[in-house]
């Protein structure tokens, strides 16, 4: 029988939580997240405000709940632009001849010693700030590390004597990448886009903090860390709750990615 | 060895905590760090960089601020109380028909090029805002049918009618003095005959003046003023508490304005300004030719609301175009009260409940910020809002000043006794009301008091009609180093006069 896996169960729980708490957001938050109401404004937690409020009188708790949406809505989507786009060409680099996947992958080189973040600003500076620019940048900057990556298991896979045996069987490229390739691929594929799903979700915070991401009044944990930097001595709370909140959502998925890497890779089942 | 869970937990919390810390620093960090030098060296922290440093051609109040009066001088200019005194004209006398003015200029200012200021150059600086002028603001000129050299140190200038107006423009940028070999390269290299010579703009950093040693009159104090530019608020009071800068020349952060109050180090001033955050409508616009839509979003904004939650409460509600310092200032806070009901009936009439109306902010701290309250007030009144940042200046500039491509907006219009130039069919406003240009015309060719009597008119006009709605008067909020001193209380005119600052 397997053992419980702690970082898969911690990890699984954690990101259970945050999906739970954008889907809830959908029908019920304690109040109006974007509804200003400066009769209460600054307020400090209590039975009616459980975390509080902020200077415009909205409550915390209900943009913390609002933002996980935008949270997970970023990272879904710019993890789905990465996989997308780095799936196929880490799959082509390893399938196709030396030189093209030569190519390729310098190319991927080229994109990941850019800097995600300059990468996402330069972005947000051209096509303007907004939550789309934050997610396709963040995409796209992801795509290197889903292209290596898969390209490194596409290769293994290659060296099958199934693919190998299709291959001789006169089978075309295409659908022995469908058929073969793609499905044994599949573990990397959950495994990276759990771990590139902390990084967006860090990234976004870090766009939205700049103000190259998420727009106001939508609810976005990083500009609410950047509005509260007016009250860091005077109400520190308005701070710490979304940092919190952005370090729990990246806890989560780091462990779900590391438990489920643990769960597929089976030299790591034996070794345990 | 592979970590244990725990290890990794403890490790994710470890790294929590220092988000908490970025948190925490998060802005000090933007500037270089340097030291503001000795003695002789000032550094004062701004928002808002121009884009060039050619007011001629580039319209925003971020280039008078730092040119006018420490670059370039004009023939008159205001003082602390709004008067109009000498500069590089000695006197000045005015035909009794008033349309005659004749100057006698300083024989000894020199431009920093080394030619000598002249009359010629009085007569070349006027006849250039007419001629090679794009701002909307040349218009003020137009009014000048002649300008004439009769010596090197006399000027006289003839108006196609009486203006009151006109000398108090020539206060303004409009009536800077150029050299007639010095405008070659404006938006880089300006040439003045002020008490500071510009040395050199770090874009997307800081501009450096220092000190013209040739200067005509008393000379400034500081040999080097660098005006350092910051996009956040809290990285601008950092740059304060780190001694980066030494003067917070307009905080954008009042409501961390404790850190300083209450510590010996620093001294707060706290004045009035010009700057009349204006929410502007596009009345070019179908939805906002009727007034009813337009009175509609004034009553639903409850301005003392507004002004506690975006601005701590700091600044002054004025209800309309005219500041207090103005001479024909009236409180018309009363013309549009905050009364949701009659606002949401208002709108409801005009059709505009429902709308969808695009506010289109600059991404400058006031504006952010009191653009989600107006945002969220509107939708209680019925309209839905979408917020949309573009970048200051460059986008804000493009989209909404140059091609009024914009529903609403939000900005600070802080050139002094502006009512006419903002509300006028050319502007963005493209706020087109014969009756307002009838008033401000009586204005201006009247005595004193129909001058007076008609821009009171013309103020009220403005608010009756809801050409825009006036949130509030901006605080003129300082921060320095106690031991700076000549900061101005009040910012009333379109420059920041670096001369009269010392230690």
């Amino acid at each position: 029988m397997k053992r419980l896996n702690p970082s898969l169960i911690a990890g699984g729980v954690i990101v259970a939580v945050i999906v739970l708490m954008a889907l809830v957001s959908f029908v019920w938050t304690p109040y109006d997240a974007t509804l200003v109401s400066p009769a209460s404004r600054l307020l400090e937690p209590s039975w009616s405000h459980w975390l509080g409020t902020d200077k415009f009188g909205r409550d915390v708790l209900s943009q913390i709940m609002v933002g996980s949406r935008t949270t997970l809505f970023v990272g879904v989507v710019a993890v789905g632009v990465a996989a997308v786009i780095g799936v196929p060409l880490g799959i082509l680099a390893a399938m196709v001849r030396r030189w093209p996947s030569e190519v390729i992958m310098r190319a991927n080189d080229l994109l990941l010693a850019f800097p995600a973040l300059l990468l996402a600003i330069m972005f947000g500076a051209v096509f303007g700030a907004s939550t789309l620019t934050a997610m396709v940048a963040i995409g796209i900057a992801s795509v290197p590390s889903f292209a290596r990556v898969i390209r490194s298991g596409a290769l293994q896979v290659m060296r099958t004597e199934y693919v190998l045996a299709a291959r001789a069987a006169g089978r075309q490229p295409f659908p022995i990448a469908l058929r073969h390739v793609l499905p044994n691929v599949t573990s990397l594929i959950t495994v990276q886009a759990s771990v590139s799903f902390a990084i967006a979700v860090l990234a976004e915070a870090a766009l939205s903090f700049l103000g190259y991401g998420t727009p106001p009044p939508t609810p976005s944990w990083g500009r609410m860390l950047q509005e509260s930097q007016e009250f860091l001595f005077s109400a520190p709370r308005l701070a710490i709750f979304p940092g919190i909140a952005i370090a729990i959502a990246v806890l989560g998925f780091n462990l779900l990615g590391d438990g489920l890497r643990d769960r597929f890779d089976p030299k790591l089942e034996d070794r345990r | 060895m592979k970590p244990s869970f725990s290890t990794r937990a403890v490790a994710f919390l470890a790294s929590a905590a220092l988000l908490a810390v970025t948190a925490c620093s998060a802005g000090s960090g933007t500037s270089s760090g340097s030291s503001p030098g000795g003695d002789q060296n000032l550094s004062i922290g701004l928002v808002a960089e121009p884009a060039s440093l050619d007011f001629t051609t580039t319209d925003g109040a971020a280039i008078p601020q730092v040119l006018l009066g420490n670059v370039y001088e004009t023939l008159v200019k205001q003082d602390d109380s709004g008067k109009i005194v000498p500069s590089l004209a000695k006197s000045w006398t005015v035909s009794p028909d008033r349309k005659t003015y004749t100057f006698d200029l300083v024989d000894n200012a020199k431009f920093t090029n080394d030619k000598q200021f002249t009359a010629n150059d009085a007569v070349f600086s006027i006849n250039r805002v007419k001629t090679a002028w794009t701002t909307s603001l040349k218009a003020a000129m137009d009014v000048v049918s002649q300008a004439k050299a009769l010596s090197p140190t006399q000027l006289q200038v003839t108006l196609a009618k009486p203006s009151n107006d006109w000398l108090f423009r020539m206060t303004t940028r409009i009536g800077a003095m150029f050299s007639e070999s010095g405008v070659s390269a404006l938006a880089t290299a300006p040439v003045g005959s002020g008490p500071f010579k510009f040395s050199k703009w770090n874009r997307g950093d800081s501009i450096v003046m220092v000190r013209n040693d040739s200067y005509w009159g008393s000379k400034p104090y500081f040999q080097q003023i660098t005006l350092k530019y910051f996009k956040d608020a809290t990285a601008l009071n950092n740059a304060l508490l780190t001694g980066t800068i030494n003067v917070i020349g307009t905080v954008q952060a009042p409501e961390a304005l404790s850190q300083f109050t209450s510590n010996d180090k620093y001294q707060v001033i706290e004045g009035t300004t010009n700057g009349e955050v204006l929410l502007s409508f596009n009345n070019s616009l179908p939805l906002f030719k009727d007034v009813r839509t337009r009175q509609g979003i004034r009553m639903a904004i409850d301005h003392k609301a507004l002004l506690d939650t975006c601005w701590a409460g700091r600044g002054k509600l004025i209800g309309s175009m005219v500041p207090p310092t103005d001479p024909w200032y009236e409180d018309l806070t009363g013309v549009a009260p905050y009364d949701l009901a009659k606002a949401k009936s208002l709108l409801q009439a005009s059709g505009a409940a429902g709308k969808t109306l695009r506010l289109r902010l600059p991404t400058l701290p006031y504006a952010t910020s009191c653009g989600q309250v107006v945002k969220s007030q509107l939708e209680q009144a019925g309209l839905k809002v979408a917020i949309d940042q573009l970048e200051f200046p460059a986008a804000w500039l493009t989209t909404v000043f140059k091609n009024a491509d914009y529903d609403m907006s939000i900005i600070a219009h802080v050139e002094p006794r502006d009512l006419g130039a903002v509300f006028n069919a050319k502007y963005y406003t493209r706020y087109d009301d014969p009756t307002l240009q009838g008033y401000l015309a009586a204005a201006d060719s009247g005595d004193e008091a129909a001058q007076v009597d008609n821009m009171k008119k013309a103020a009220r006009r403005l608010s009756e009609q809801a050409a825009g709605d006036w949130l509030f008067l901006l605080p003129n909020l300082m921060v320095a180093d106690k031991s700076v001193k000549g900061l101005p209380t009040n910012a009333i005119t379109e420059n920041f006069d670096l001369s009269k600052l010392a230690r």
